[in-house]
């Protein structure tokens, strides 16, 4: 068995080409820690070795070539029928704060990455102040 | 058990409506007694607690998946809210539909909720303040349709300022456009005779939202190249600012301080030198050298917080900082000292002499924890009884004690707005998503001679996007994922995708029908044995061609701006669907729950007289929605604000007498 803080390191890696945020945009969550456990109690522990040690291939595989990658992940981890839809869970639970339909805690809800890529914010959270709404936000 | 005390007056309910009979009431000397079905929790006047259950309330909204109005708050098994999550569609095996609180016999669903805890609705209200046009107030002589009320907006004038005054609006007169003025000097002067020359309002407008500016420079271009058709006409679409009971800036101009009864006048007044100070619990004179500010008034917990709105576009269904108005904030206004508040205490049944018609009583059942099976049966006492439960909870009560229903038209009329919407993606971004539900409304088919064949609609611009119809953004992400977009193109996709997302809703007025009402059965009951509301209620061709009318006029509006149409109708995507002419169209409830004890001039066809006292007992009054006679286009909680007003100038008038 991997070593947890591999296993958190590829998670995070497989992470940033499955949602399209930076390292440093997933981290900046705080929600990092949590969202490795959640993926890991929400499934068979056989399957999150097998999608870890796939991710941590492709990853290593395809470094040089984004197209390459691209594909490979398209191909081998994004199909809904392999390793029990996990990469499109966890693509959901960086965008909503949810693990399928559920909301994993207040906290994941306000880090959610939907709202900062509509240039918006999660209502009743991170409110932008008075006025904020009447001009267009700033642009990331 | 008898409540040995008696009391001024026990009041049923502490919502808004409630609310501002407790603190008038108490505040002109009078002892009385609240009761409330909601949890103790809600009720707490200590800071601390107070915070403390509100964070609670928070935590519970970020949490829930389905972020509906009721979801913040406990739902309580002793006294079950109304809730839209339990609608269910009515068909051949499934009716009435029993999934919630109400007992749906349809043909319909009804379609909207309320709830039912400390501060009542106005917890999740979106917080819209529009006052009812002066012709809303004659429906039947000028329409033909429904019923005229027993007053007139003139009548309701200066009850309206104090409706004003307590929620503290924010707004701007002069952008209220009037749909009969067709030039500037005609607008002008319908301002200065329905809200007088010098009226301001409390604070100054909210700020409109950018998409505001966006989508209304749409419609400005269409006006002047080539207008709509309306019903074969060619219109000009105009645009009011919303009035909001929400924080902003306090307005220089606005000359009162608070509303006091005068006991010689036996009136209640404007003060300008004089105000109810909640600290020392009592009247004190403003000084002189006083600089004069309207204080807008923060949160429950803190009056450092809230006073003007963040901008944290949950207002429905919850406000973090209570910068929105919410009846806890006038019940805490009320002298301590004059105020019983009884928490878990759920009125069943009002009880009254057979002889002389008179209200004797309120019997209610108390519980000690949520969902208790047990419970205790007290009776308050009090000279005069006020019910302020909801629409619908009132009727149910009457309908419950057999009183007040000489006209048979208790539960009666049930109405609501229905709202027929439409959502398209605009050529540029609009950021949705951002500042409160809405700040614009297309204003101009509020009233015209087409009333005589559909309803009339208000039109608010929503600035959350498709979150009401089909729960975006995230259902943005499960399409997306759905065609195995990921990475920087789903980032990229969205990103171009949910900015441009626009949101109209036409809030079309309901007419009065007398089979859409409340009954009871007592094969339906809670849980402490108090009836369940059984609900009949459908959609008149009145309404349905109005849908097809604004559908026409949206489908117009869509085209000539170039805005990518999303929107689809069926059964699936709300339980509400209706046909006509060939074509269907689902509508959403606007939580706008009006007309089951209307008033009247004549106690054969009404429930209340003008002064919301029930015509077949002199000392029972019902405050709350259920007066209106008819709706109108605004947003009915001010238009009832003001009649709740002249209620406790009544009831104080007959406790003085
Ligand atoms: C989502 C939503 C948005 C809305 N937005 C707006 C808006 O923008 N503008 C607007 O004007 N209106 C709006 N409304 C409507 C508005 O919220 C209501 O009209 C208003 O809050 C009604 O106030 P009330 O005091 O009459 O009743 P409520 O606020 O419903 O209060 C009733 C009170 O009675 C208590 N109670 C009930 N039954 C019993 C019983 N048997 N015994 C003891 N106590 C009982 C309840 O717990 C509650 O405290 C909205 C409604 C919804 C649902
Ligand atoms: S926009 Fe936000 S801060 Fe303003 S009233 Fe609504 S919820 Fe409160």
């Amino acid at each position: 068995m991997k070593s947890i803080d591999n296993g958190i390191a590829i998670f995070r890696d497989i992470s940033v080409h499955l949602t399209g945020f930076t390292s440093m945009e997933l981290t900046g969550t705080g929600m990092l820690e949590t969202y490795y456990h959640v993926m890991v109690n929400k499934n068979n522990l056989g399957v999150v070795e097998d999608f870890l040690a796939a991710a941590a291939k492709i990853l290593a595989e395809n470094s040089k070539d984004p197209a390459k990658l691209r594909s490979a992940i398209l191909n081998n981890l994004m199909p809904d029928g392999l390793y029990s839809g996990l990469a499109q869970n966890i693509i959901t639970m960086w965008y909503l704060g949810s693990w399928v339909n559920e909301i994993i805690s207040p906290q994941s809800y306000v880090q959610g990455m939907i709202w900062s890529v509509a240039n918006a914010h999660p209502p009743g959270a991170k409110q932008p102040g008075f006025a904020s709404w009447n001009v267009a936000p700033p642009q990331l | 058990m008898t409540q040995n005390k008696t009391y001024d007056v026990v009041i049923v309910g502490s919502g808004i409506s409630g609310a501002v009979i407790a603190k008038t009431l108490t505040q002109a000397g009078k002892r009385v007694l609240l009761l409330e079905a909601g949890l103790t929790a809600g009720m707490n006047l200590d800071r601390n607690g107070n915070y403390l259950n509100y964070v609670d309330y928070l935590n519970t909204f970020y949490q829930a998946e389905i972020k509906v109005p009721n979801s913040p708050y406990p739902n309580i098994k002793d006294a079950p809210s109304i809730n839209v999550i339990d609608m269910q569609p009515i068909t051949a095996t499934n009716s009435p539909s029993t999934t919630g609180y109400l007992v749906q016999a349809g043909p319909l669903p009804f379609a909207s909720d309320c709830l039912r805890g400390p501060g009542g609705t106005t917890l999740h209200w979106l917080g819209s303040t529009p006052r009812m046009l002066p012709n809303d107030f004659k429906m039947k002589s000028l329409y033909g349709v429904g019923v005229d009320w027993p007053i007139s907006y003139e009548d309701l004038m200066p009850y309206y300022e104090m409706a004003e005054f307590e929620i503290g609006v924010s707004g701007n007169v002069d952008q209220i456009k009037w749909p009969e003025a067709s030039t500037e000097k005609q607008q002008v002067a319908l301002k200065n005779k329905y809200y007088g020359k010098n009226y301001v309002f409390p604070m100054q407008e909210i700020p409109t939202s950018y998409l505001d500016s966006i989508f209304t420079g749409l419609v400005k271009e269409i006006n002047n190249n080539d207008p709509v058709k309306f019903n074969g006409k060619k219109a000009t679409i105009g645009f009011s600012t919303t009035p909001q009971g929400r924080n902003s800036v306090p307005n220089p101009q606005y000359p009162y301080r608070d509303i006091l009864w005068n006991p010689k006048k036996k009136k209640l007044e404007f003060q300008t030198k004089k105000r109810w100070n909640i600290q020392l619990n009592g009247v004190v004179d403003i000084p002189e050298d006083e600089k004069y500010e309207y204080l807008p008034v923060g949160s429950t917990w803190d009056p450092n917080t809230g006073l003007r709105c963040e901008g944290n576009a949950s207002c429905v269904p919850i406000c973090p900082v209570q910068a929105k108005y919410n009846a806890l904030k006038t019940l805490f206004k009320a002298d301590r000292t004059k105020t019983t508040i009884k928490t878990q205490s759920v009125a069943s049944k009002v009880l009254y002499d057979e002889k002389t018609k008179e209200i004797t009583g309120i019997e209610y059942k108390t519980y000690n924890t949520a969902n208790s099976l047990t419970y205790e049966t007290h009776v308050a006492k009090g000279k005069i009884y006020v019910l302020a439960a909801s629409a619908i909870e009132n009727a149910k009560i009457l309908l419950a004690s057999g009183i007040a229903n000489s006209s048979d038209q208790v539960g009666r009329n049930l109405m609501d707005h229905l709202c027929l919407l439409t959502w398209g993606l605009l050529p540029e971004k609009g950021y949705p998503y951002r500042g409160p539900g809405s700040t614009t409304n297309m204003s101009s088919f509020r009233d015209g001679p087409f009333r005589k064949e559909h309803a009339a609609w208000i039109c608010p611009i929503d600035n959350w996007g498709w979150a009401w119809p089909v729960f975006s953004p995230g259902s943005d992400l499960a399409v997306a994922l759905s065609k195995n977009i990921f990475g920087q193109e789903l980032r990229a996709l969205l990103a171009d995708s949910i900015p441009r997302q626009l949101l109209l809703h036409y809030e079309c007025e309901q007419a009065p029908e007398p089979g859409n009402r409340v009954t009871i059965d007592p094969n339906y009951r809670d849980a402490i044995g108090n009836y369940r509301p059984v609900i009949h209620y459908d959609a008149s061709d009145y309404m349905k061609k109005a849908f097809k009318a604004a559908k026409d006029l949206n489908n117009q509006i869509f085209k000539d701006a170039g805005i990518q149409d999303y929107t689809v109708y069926s059964p699936t995507i709300a339980q509400d669907y209706v046909g006509y002419e060939g074509q269907g169209y689902n509508f959403w409830g606007a939580g706008h729950i009006v007309g089951t004890h209307r008033m009247g001039s004549s106690k054969k066809d009404s429930v209340v007289n003008a002064d919301c006292r029930t015509w077949d007992h002199d000392n029972l009054y019902l405050v709350g929605c259920g007066n209106m006679p008819t709706l109108g286009t605004s947003n009915p909680t001010l238009t009832t604000t003001a009649l709740t007003f002249k209620a406790a100038e009544a009831i104080l008038k007959q406790l003085e007498k």
